[in-house]
C-alpha cells in the first residue's frame, strides 16, 4: 500500500527527513516511534504533502504521490488525524464529521453509521461545537472524521497524547478494531511501547529524520525500546 | 415628523449603499485577511460596465445587474489569481499591491473612456417617488434599499447554509486540516474574492444613476466601507450589516443637525471613540482553541 523509496522531506532548505525507505502492506499496522523532535509527525505531514517539497519516490496503493496536491492525495482515501486532533472548533459535531466526507470520491455526504457504534459519545453531541468538547471526545471526532471519507489508510499521530485514562484505552481498543475488523491500513505514531509491540505488524525507530531501525512487531524488544526511546 | 421620517429614510439609503459596498470587503477580509484596497474600483468599474451595456447595447439597469455581477467577479478572480494569491504570506504586501490595482484600474479607465462623469438612467418602471402624506421616498431608492437587504440575506445564507460556505469557514479556522480533507483551498479563496468583487460590482451598478460616475468614484466609497467593517467587527457580515445601518443613519442626522462637513467629522470621532472602547468592533469573533 505505501512504499517510501529514498525519500526526503523538506522544510526550507532543510532535509527534515533523510533518506527513508519502508514499506506497509494493506491491512497492515505500521507503527513509528521515537523521542522527541526525530521527525515523527515531519513523517506523517510528508504524507498528506504538508511540508514544503518532496523528493524521493513515496507511492500509495501503487500510484506516485510525492508531487500530488494535498487535497488530491486526501482524496486517493489518506484519512490523517493530526496531533493535537485539529478539529474545526467553531463547528459542530456533525459538521465536523460530514466535514470528512468532502474527501469522497462518491460525492455521498452522509456521516456513516458505524462510527456511531465506536463513539457512541459523538451521538449525543451532534450539534455542540467541537471546540466545547473534551481532549479525548475532540480525539473521537477526529478519528470519526477520518473515517467519513471512507478511507483506505488512517494515519494517527500520537492519537492518546494528553487524554484522560479511560479514554486512552477506548482510542486503544478502536485503532485494534479498525485495523483487525475493517481491515484498514494504519500508521500509527506511538509512545506506548508494549501497545504498539502487541498491535504492530511492522514498526520503524527514527533519529535524527532518519530510520535507525526497522522490523515486526515481535522484534520490537525492551532492549530496543531502552537504546532508542529513552532519554 | 415628516422630516424626521425623510431623515431616517436618508439614512436607510446611504446605509443599504453602504452595506452593498462593505459586505464584500468584509467577506474577502474576514476570509483571506486581505484588506482589498481595489474594492473601490471594483465598485467604479461595476458602474462602467453598467453604463457600457446601456449606451452601446441598450440594456437597462436592471437586466444588467446579473451581467455586471459576473462581469466584476471575472475581474476579481483574475486580480485573486495573479497577484492576490501569491501574497497569502505576506498580508501588509496585499495592501500595496491591491492599492496599486486599484491605481492602475482607475487610470485605464481615466485613459480608456475619459475622466469626465457619466450618465447613467436609473430604471423607468422605478422612476417617481412614493408619498406618504408629507413623507416623500424615491421609488429607486426604496429598491435599491430591499435588494441590499436580499443581497445580505443572500450572502449570509451562502456562508451559513451551502456547502461551499461550510468549506470557507473550514478553510478561515484551520486551512491544513481542510486540504487533508479534499478541500483546495487556493479555489475556495479565489471563488471568495470573486463573490467579494461581484458583489462590489453590484454596488456600483445600483449607485451608478445616484451620483456622478467618474474614474475617481470608488475611493471615498471605500472609505466609508473599511469605517463600516472596522466597527462592524471583522469577520462578522452581521455586524457589517448593523454597522451600515449605525454609520448610515448617523452620517444622515448628524448632516441635517449640523451640515455636511461637520456631520461627517462627527461621525468620524463618535467613530474613534467606538473603536477606542471596542477595538474589534461590535461582533467579535470569539473563539475557544
Amino acid at each position: 500500500m505505501i512504499e517510501a523509496r529514498g525519500l526526503y522531506s523538506y522544510y526550507g532548505k532543510s532535509p527534515v527527513l533523510q533518506n527513508l525507505t519502508f514499506d506497509l502492506n494493506k491491512g497492515e499496522l505500521l507503527s513509528v516511534l521515537g523521542r522527541n523532535g526525530v521527525g515523527k509527525t515531519t513523517l506523517m505531514r510528508s504524507f498528506m504533502g504538508l511540508t514544503d517539497r518532496l523528493e524521493g519516490s513515496l507511492s500509495f496503493g501503487g500510484e506516485e504521490i510525492a508531487a500530488l496536491r494535498t487535497a488530491d492525495r486526501a482524496k486517493l482515501g489518506i484519512g490523517y488525524i493530526p496531533q493535537g486532533r485539529e478539529i474545526i472548533p467553531r463547528f459542530t459535531v456533525r459538521e465536523n464529521i460530514v466535514m470528512g466526507t468532502w474527501a469522497r470520491r462518491d460525492g455521498r455526504r452522509d456521516m456513516p453509521d458505524f462510527v456511531f457504534e465506536l463513539f457512541p459519545i459523538l451521538k449525543d453531541f451532534l450539534d455542540r461545537r467541537g471546540g466545547d468538547l473534551s481532549g479525548g471526545q475532540q480525539q473521537q471526532l477526529a478519528i470519526a472524521r477520518a473515517l467519513a471519507m471512507d478511507p483506505q489508510m488512517l494515519i494517527l499521530d500520537e492519537p492518546t497524547e494528553g487524554i484522560q485514562p479511560n479514554i486512552v484505552s477506548q482510542i486503544h481498543d478502536v485503532i485494534v478494531r479498525l485495523n483487525r475488523e475493517f481491515g484498514l491500513t494504519i500508521v500509527l505514531v506511538e509512545q506506548n511501547v508494549p501497545f504498539a509491540r502487541r498491535v504492530s505488524d511492522r514498526f520503524i525507530v527514527m533519529d535524527k529524520g532518519r530510520i535507525v531501525i526497522s522490523g515486526t512487531g515481535a522484534d520490537l524488544t525492551d532492549e530496543l525500546a531502552e537504546k532508542h526511546l529513552t532519554f | 415628523m415628516e422630516t424626521f421620517i425623510n431623515q431616517l429614510f436618508a439614512g436607510a439609503s446611504l446605509a443599504s449603499i453602504l452595506l452593498m459596498v462593505a459586505l464584500g470587503l468584509a467577506i474577502i477580509y474576514g476570509a483571506m485577511g486581505v484588506i482589498n484596497l481595489a474594492h473601490g474600483e471594483f465598485v467604479m468599474l461595476g458602474a462602467y460596465v453598467t453604463w457600457a451595456l446601456q449606451t452601446f447595447l441598450g440594456i437597462g439597469l436592471l437586466p444588467a445587474l446579473p451581467i455586471v455581477f459576473l462581469a466584476i467577479a471575472a475581474v476579481g478572480w483574475g486580480v485573486e489569481r495573479a497577484v492576490v494569491s501569491r501574497l497569502y504570506r505576506r498580508p501588509l504586501d496585499t495592501i500595496l499591491a491591491t492599492w496599486g490595482i486599484g491605481i492602475v484600474l482607475q487610470q485605464l479607465v481615466r485613459i480608456g473612456i475619459g475622466p469626465e462623469s457619466r450618465f447613467i438612467a436609473g430604471p423607468g418602471i422605478l422612476s417617481g417617488n412614493t408619498g406618504f402624506g408629507g413623507v416623500v421616498l424615491s421609488n429607486y431608492r426604496i429598491f435599491v434599499l430591499v435588494f441590499a437587504i436580499a443581497i445580505f440575506a443572500a450572502t449570509w445564507a451562502l456562508m451559513a447554509k451551502t456547502e461551499f460556505g461550510r468549506k470557507l469557514r473550514a478553510v478561515i479556522q484551520n486551512r491544513e486540516i481542510s486540504e487533508c480533507y479534499g478541500i483546495r483551498a487556493e479555489k475556495v479563496y479565489a471563488m471568495t474574492f470573486a463573490y467579494g468583487a461581484g458583489l462590489a460590482g453590484l454596488a456600483g451598478a445600483l449607485i451608478s444613476p445616484l451620483v456622478n460616475t467618474t474614474p475617481s468614484m470608488g475611493t471615498y466609497l471605500v472609505v466609508d466601507a473599511f469605517l463600516v467593517v472596522v466597527v462592524g467587527g471583522v469577520g462578522s457580515i452581521f455586524g457589517t450589516a448593523v454597522a451600515s445601518g449605525i454609520v448610515g443613519e448617523t452620517t444622515a442626522f448628524f448632516s441635517m443637525l449640523l451640515n455636511d462637513t461637520v456631520g461627517r467629522i462627527a461621525v468620524l470621532v463618535a467613530i474613534i471613540l467606538f473603536i477606542r472602547f471596542r477595538p474589534s468592533g461590535l461582533f467579535p469573533q470569539i473563539v475557544r482553541r
